[in-house]
């Protein structure tokens, strides 16, 4: 009976072992790995769609026609005012897509993303959000999944980096690694949460890791040292809350816009600040864009760099409701110049659109809710 | 302690064949509504979680909503916990009017949940609140297969009313089991039930576990740590009902003390091991641990882990006071 235990307990501790004994690829000696190709051309269209949050008690047929007339808006103000052969080019899926959601919502998820994509022509590139590993799923399987969808792209190696995935999108010629890239685009997986010691009671949210920044300085350096980047991921960094501070209390005069109706829920401890913007502003980066607060989309230029936070997709969780008569200040703000005189939720998605390779680009909100007697739609420029 | 793996200091010792199918049969179904029950309660804690999470960030609306949709999921968890009840009355068989009164009452209980759901999810589709029958999410065929589920337990409901009607109480001749004492007997049910609770999160940590968490990403000694936890937690409420009880009155008097110690000294083992584990992987539970604790997810803590690792030691040195006071009053 012994040796039977014995035996059962060794097999089940080799099985462990051997889970955990995949070889760790060293980032900087595998830069074209991480590199995924896409073709560049004038007005090429970004969707930042963020936040959608399937969870076990989400309703996926609601929630996939809710992003069934999101698609449609987009795609006909994208024609409307580009053209009638633009179109949505990529699908950036900014984190926290799931949260307590099961493999259902999975198979579902990404069944439907793959059938809009042939539909309208987009790829999607999925990036975790810290609730994205909160849930009744093998993380590995939602990685298996992505990596597995024809339309999807995404790279997960067993790699010295913080987080489960970070890979670039370069926007080349051809479409192929051949020629020269015109943009760059950065996906970082920004973590989860972490306590600061065992005995902690709360967790602090995680942030973008020195690795991680060295990471992007070296594919940039790959991808040609003046071609310009975006960079795409979940969690806000402290230049958010830093910028929000200099306009409110110190009166700075930069750039911003949209709405400030939460705290950023970045880890706001100094001691985790990120090095991310400070070190990839000398590397090519002209904007950084995320999620996580769902209402928040502010956002602000800090030295040359456009940062903010996308709108929040669908009704999940929770999210805004902004009424035109509120006597709040940050309200307030959020409506100055947006021309909306009407009472909406903070919706929707966000679009860039690259309009040429010296760094220039527009962005646009888009606010849409589902109503019953006729959708609500407005598209705010930055 | 040789004692406790005595044949003849077991309830189940002398029973005759008829006896012992009656036992088997009762025994399975205390397993298998166990496992449903623990299976329902990571559901209801799911669509809790998330209900939560909507009230904390300020939109109760949301919440509302979600709730309403998953009220089926909410009520399921009691349902089957009723059918736990009743199967739980049979295992204990403390005399024939308390298993008529009871097994009835429980399952009683569980019908009347199961017509609540029915009619709830006519409504709700009837108002157009669900989409379809089979809107999908959590499970492709929900709410469909809540009404499923519920006629279920309507249906054993039925069958155990028939049974006693015709005798059953009487016929049923399974072991008798130790009687849930009068003295402190709120606190007593308050306290099992509470242990309950996490024996079933216990087993759900441990076996979801197996499938949901992945092993190659690192943070595995906070893995192996979580698991062990959990297994401890489940396993102090699975050796207690089906082993303890099972001893006869003498045996469990001479066996607390040991046992108590036993279980003690395993789950202080358990925290400390927990707590070394968590110390070299302090981003442990966001990455890896949340999925088995959505409630401690939901609350933005770790303190929440501590309730599944405090409570085999709770559970533990209440034993242990039990049987040192058995022993001063047997030596007096």
């Amino acid at each position: 009976m012994k040796k039977n235990l014995l035996c059962i307990f060794l097999a089940a501790m080799m099985l462990f072992s051997l889970a955990s004994c995949t070889k760790t690829q060293i980032s900087s000696e595998h830069l074209q790995d991480y590199v995924f190709t896409l073709q560049y051309h004038d007005n090429f269209n970004i969707l930042q769609l963020t936040d959608i949050h399937w969870n076990v008690n989400t309703s996926a047929k609601s929630s996939m026609t809710y992003l069934d007339k999101l698609l449609k808006e987009a795609d006909a103000h994208i024609k409307a005012t580009q053209g009638a052969d633009a179109k949505i080019d990529l699908i950036e899926l900014t984190g926290d897509m799931f949260m307590l959601a099961n493999s259902y919502h999975l198979n579902t998820f990404i069944d439907y993303f793959e059938q809009k994509a042939k539909e309208y022509g987009f790829v999607y590139a999925p990036i975790w959000g810290n609730h994205d590993r909160h849930c009744l799923y093998n993380p590995r399987t939602l990685a298996t999944k992505f990596k597995e969808a024809e339309h999807c792209l995404y790279f997960e190696p067993t790699d010295d980096l913080y987080g489960r995935s970070n890979y670039v999108i370069n926007l080349t010629e051809d479409g192929t690694k051949n020629t020269a890239v015109a943009w760059m685009i950065a996906n970082i997986d920004s973590g989860a949460a972490f306590s600061e010691t065992e005995l902690s009671v709360f967790r602090d949210y995680d942030y973008i890791r020195p690795e991680q920044t060295d990471w992007y300085i070296s594919e940039h350096a790959l991808a040609g040292e003046d071609v310009p980047a975006i960079a795409y991921y979940h969690i806000p960094q402290d230049e958010n809350e830093k910028a929000w501070v200099d306009v409110t209390e110190n009166g700075a005069q930069i750039k911003n816009k949209f709405f400030k109706l939460e705290g950023f829920a970045d880890n706001g401890n100094e001691k985790y600040a990120s090095d991310f913007i400070d070190r990839a502003k000398d590397h090519g980066l002209k904007a950084a864009f995320m999620g996580h607060a769902h209402n928040v989309d502010w956002t602000f230029e800090y030295e040359g760099v456009v940062i903010g936070l996308g709108v929040k997709t669908g009704d999940e969780l929770y999210f805004a409701h902004i009424d035109v008569n509120s006597e709040d200040k940050a309200v307030k703000a959020g409506l100055a110049d947006s021309g909306i005189t009407e009472n909406f939720d903070l919706i929707g998605a966000s679009l860039v659109t690259l309009t040429g390779k010296d760094g220039s680009f527009e962005l646009e909100h888009l606010y849409f809710n589902e109503r019953e007697n006729g959708d609500f739609s407005a598209w705010v420029k930055w | 302690m040789k004692y406790m793996f005595d044949k003849n200091n077991s309830v189940l010792s002398g029973l005759d064949s008829k006896q012992k199918k009656q036992n088997l049969i009762v025994t399975l179904a205390v397993i298998i509504f166990f496992i449903l029950s623990a299976f329902t309660l990571m559901n209801f804690l799911y669509c809790l979680s998330d209900c939560i999470g909507s009230i904390v960030c300020a939109s109760p609306d949301v919440s509302g909503r979600d709730a309403l949709r998953s009220l089926p999921i909410f009520l399921s968890f009691f349902m089957t916990l009723s059918g736990l009840m009743t199967a739980h009355t049979f295992y204990r068989n403390e005399s024939e009017r308390i298993l008529r009164r009871k097994a009835k009452k429980h399952s009683g209980i569980g019908a009347v949940l199961g017509v609540i759901i029915i009619v709830y999810v006519i409504v709700m589709r009837i108002n157009g609140r669900y989409l379809s029958l089979v809107e999908g999410a959590p499970s492709a065929l929900y709410p469909l297969d809540s009404v499923l589920y519920a006629m279920l337990f309507i249906a054993i409901s039925i069958i155990l009313r028939i049974y006693f009607r015709h005798g059953g109480a009487k016929k049923f001749c399974g072991p008798s089991r130790p009687p849930v004492q009068r003295f402190g007997r709120f606190i007593r049910s308050f306290f099992r039930t509470f242990w309950l609770l996490i024996g079933l999160y216990g087993f759900c940590g441990f076996f979801y576990s197996i499938f949901i968490v992945d092993f190659t990403n690192g943070y595995l000694p906070y893995i192996i740590a979580m698991m062990l936890v959990s297994l401890v937690a489940f396993l102090t409420i699975a050796i207690w009902e089906l082993c303890y009880n099972n001893l006869n009155v003498e045996t469990r008097k001479k066996a607390t003390l040991p046992l108590a110690f036993i279980s003690l000294v395993v789950s202080v083992i358990t925290a400390v091991v927990y707590f070394l584990a968590l110390k070299g992987n302090l981003d442990g539970p966001s990455n890896v641990g949340f999925g088995l604790l959505p409630i401690a997810f939901s609350a933005s803590v770790n303190f929440a882990t501590l309730l599944v690792v405090a409570m085999p030691i709770i559970v533990s040195v209440t034993a242990l006071f039990k049987g040192l006071i058995r022993r001063i009053k047997a030596k007096k």
